[in-house]
């Protein structure tokens, strides 16, 4: 081995310990210092239960419409390019771009009571601030170019040749979509589900202000921690950091494995 | 199944591709759309199979105007120059695509499938994946599933253009011979003129978005319509100030009423033997020998010969440059 690759290796588990691993075991060592007993008390805390459970909603509602959108919007940017279409596809990144709390203020200005559509909302009796509606909004919005991302090059690769012979063999648009189209970019759209999810699972600033953060009614599963450790009840944090973390570990996975098909899809299809 | 179009045109971002193009394909004939690429021969057959659509003028089928039919309901086959396999679909998968879309039963869909595979001689193949296939198996693939259809048409874009040399020249001749067998109503897009002037009952020469000329390969080779397609078709030399192929010109001693000229060069090609000459004018012309003419003559570089027009071509009173002023 040459010296500078040692060096190279040295510094990145280090870089990586010091950064993933501490902190990630800490959080493990912390969330079961009290023994299993007390570990399996704290699972059922109530307000706790009720943020994952509120997570679970959000992702259930978030993760679809992220899907529907950004396979639409990939359609939509590589096989009917327009003028239109270039300015989407650019702004489309621009909640990656920005803060989530100012995603959160912006969202709060439109849909609050007195914004520009939430008054519309009220009058037909529906509040959208500091409830579920709001928690979904923020979570979709924050992770909004997380599928397109990843469709997008995959449909530009693959071109249009195949949707056109099929075509002119009889088929349907929605035939072809769901024949060609979608077995084309199948693992891309999964590799954005599972950024996706994890996105919305983690998200905390944007969803604090949309939400209200009222504990029992709209805290999710991340308020909820942060909500422990500020009221020095630090161990039931921990304990929640790691069923996130868990959750990470298992979503990591997926990407994992739809990174390698996706990769492999790619390899195979220009030999 | 005949396919006529009339007064096509078509601009891209103001690009005028297709000017004004009319033609008609007579059924069962294989024609040729023969032209350098930019000449918006593509375009054309896209536009025949309802892929694009057009800025002004009609597309009909056997008399019936299919302008404004999409290309699912057009019943014509079309085949890409990239064959654009389905990739997640086995070959069999491939070619019953078509079949599943009409929903054929499955045990007559299998039967079809397996005649088709049969013709395009991929059986052992059946339950491989498009890129398990070489470049010619993929192509015939193609073929077989623009077929099963049963089409009324068929369209090939550059269909030979992405295989080596061999390969090429056998599935060209094959390709004949099926669209003989099935008897159907052929347009095959070629940059190749070789290739169209060996496959094709019919040449069409594009440039620049227009038809230069149409008509049989040997017509057209003989009579080109302008300077253009005479270029295009194969090679043509000056001579006296009038353009011929160089085979029609010939080498003989001084004298004899033909204009003396100095060899300058002599290429040898295996059968076909070129010898450039100078003129007294100094002019420069090429004559094309065979291998048993150049053997028998033997031309070296600073000899003096005499050139002069082959007696027994017709060309001699018709040269390829009397119909340069023909309307284009």
């Amino acid at each position: 081995m040459t010296r500078p690759s040692i060096v190279l290796r040295s510094l990145v588990i280090f870089y990586v310990g010091a950064l993933l691993a501490l902190p990630l075991g800490f959080v493990f060592q912390q969330a079961l210092s009290h023994g299993w007993n007390q570990f399996w008390f704290a699972l059922h805390d109530h307000a706790m239960d009720l943020a994952i459970e509120l997570s679970l909603k959000v992702v259930i509602l978030a993760v679809p419409l992220n899907v529907l959108f950004g396979v639409g919007v990939s359609m939509w940017i590589v096989r009917h390019p327009s003028p239109l279409s270039r300015f989407i596809d650019v702004i489309i990144d621009i909640p990656l771009a920005i803060s989530p709390i100012i995603v959160g203020l912006i969202l709060e200005l439109a849909y609050a009571q007195n914004g520009w559509f939430g008054s519309v909302f009220a009058a037909t009796g529906l509040r959208i601030m500091f409830s579920y509606p709001a928690i979904v909004l923020a979570s979709v919005f924050v992770s909004l170019p997380l599928v397109s991302r990843q469709v997008i090059p995959l449909l530009r690769e693959v071109g249009d040749h195949q949707e056109q012979t099929a075509a002119t063999l009889g088929a349907k648009p929605s035939r072809i979509f769901f024949t060609i189209t979608m077995r084309s970019i199948a693992w891309a759209a999964a590799y954005g589900v599972t950024l996706t999810l994890a996105r919305v699972l983690g998200e905390y600033g944007a969803v604090l202000i949309v939400s209200g953060n009222i504990a029992l009614i709209t805290q999710t599963l991340t308020l909820n921690i942060g909500a422990n450790f500020e009221s020095f009840n630090a161990y039931q944090g921990f304990v929640g950091a790691l069923l996130l973390a868990l959750v990470s570990v298992i979503v990591l996975v997926f990407i994992g494995v739809a990174r390698h098909r996706l990769e492999r899809k790619r390899h195979v299809s220009f030999v | 199944m005949s396919v006529s179009y009339s007064g096509v045109t078509k601009s891209f971002g103001g690009r005028l591709v297709l000017d004004d193009i009319s033609d008609i394909v007579n059924e069962g004939e294989l024609t040729a759309l023969l032209g350098p690429s930019g000449s918006g021969k593509s375009t054309l057959l896209r536009i025949i199979a309802g892929l694009t659509p057009l800025d002004s003028g009609r597309v009909s089928l056997a008399g019936r105007d299919v302008t404004n039919t999409p290309a699912r309901d057009r019943h014509i086959g079309f085949c890409f120059q990239d064959y654009a396999p389905f990739r997640h679909l086995s070959l069999r998968e491939n070619v019953a695509y078509g079949l599943k879309v009409q929903h054929v039963a499955r045990a007559q869909r299998r039967e079809q499938v397996d005649e088709l595979l049969r013709l395009v001689r991929l059986e052992e193949f059946a339950d491989q994946y498009p890129h398990q296939l070489s470049g010619g198996q993929r192509q015939r693939m193609a073929l077989a599933r623009a077929l099963a259809i049963k089409p009324d048409v068929l369209l090939l874009d550059e269909p030979f253009a992405a295989l080596d040399a061999q390969v090429r020249a056998e599935l060209r001749s094959w390709v004949r011979t099926l669209q003989q067998e099935v008897g159907i109503t052929t347009i095959l897009v070629t940059h190749d003129q070789v290739e169209a002037m060996e496959i094709a009952d019919r040449l069409v020469i594009l440039n620049s978005g227009r038809i230069e000329q149409a008509g049989r390969p040997s017509f057209v080779y003989d009579h080109p319509a302008t300077d253009f397609v005479a270029s295009f078709l194969g090679p043509i030399t000056s001579f006296g100030g009038i353009s011929y192929r160089p085979h029609e010109l010939e080498i003989v001693a001084l004298g004899d009423g033909a204009e003396s000229a100095t060899v300058s060069e002599v290429i040898r090609l295996g059968f076909e033997v070129r010898v450039v000459l100078a003129g007294d004018d100094g002019t420069s012309t090429w004559v094309q020998l065979t291998h048993d003419q150049a053997k028998h003559l033997n031309p070296g570089v600073g000899q003096r010969y005499g050139i002069r027009v082959r007696s027994s071509k017709a060309r001699k009173d018709a040269p390829l440059s009397s119909n340069v002023d023909a309307p284009r």
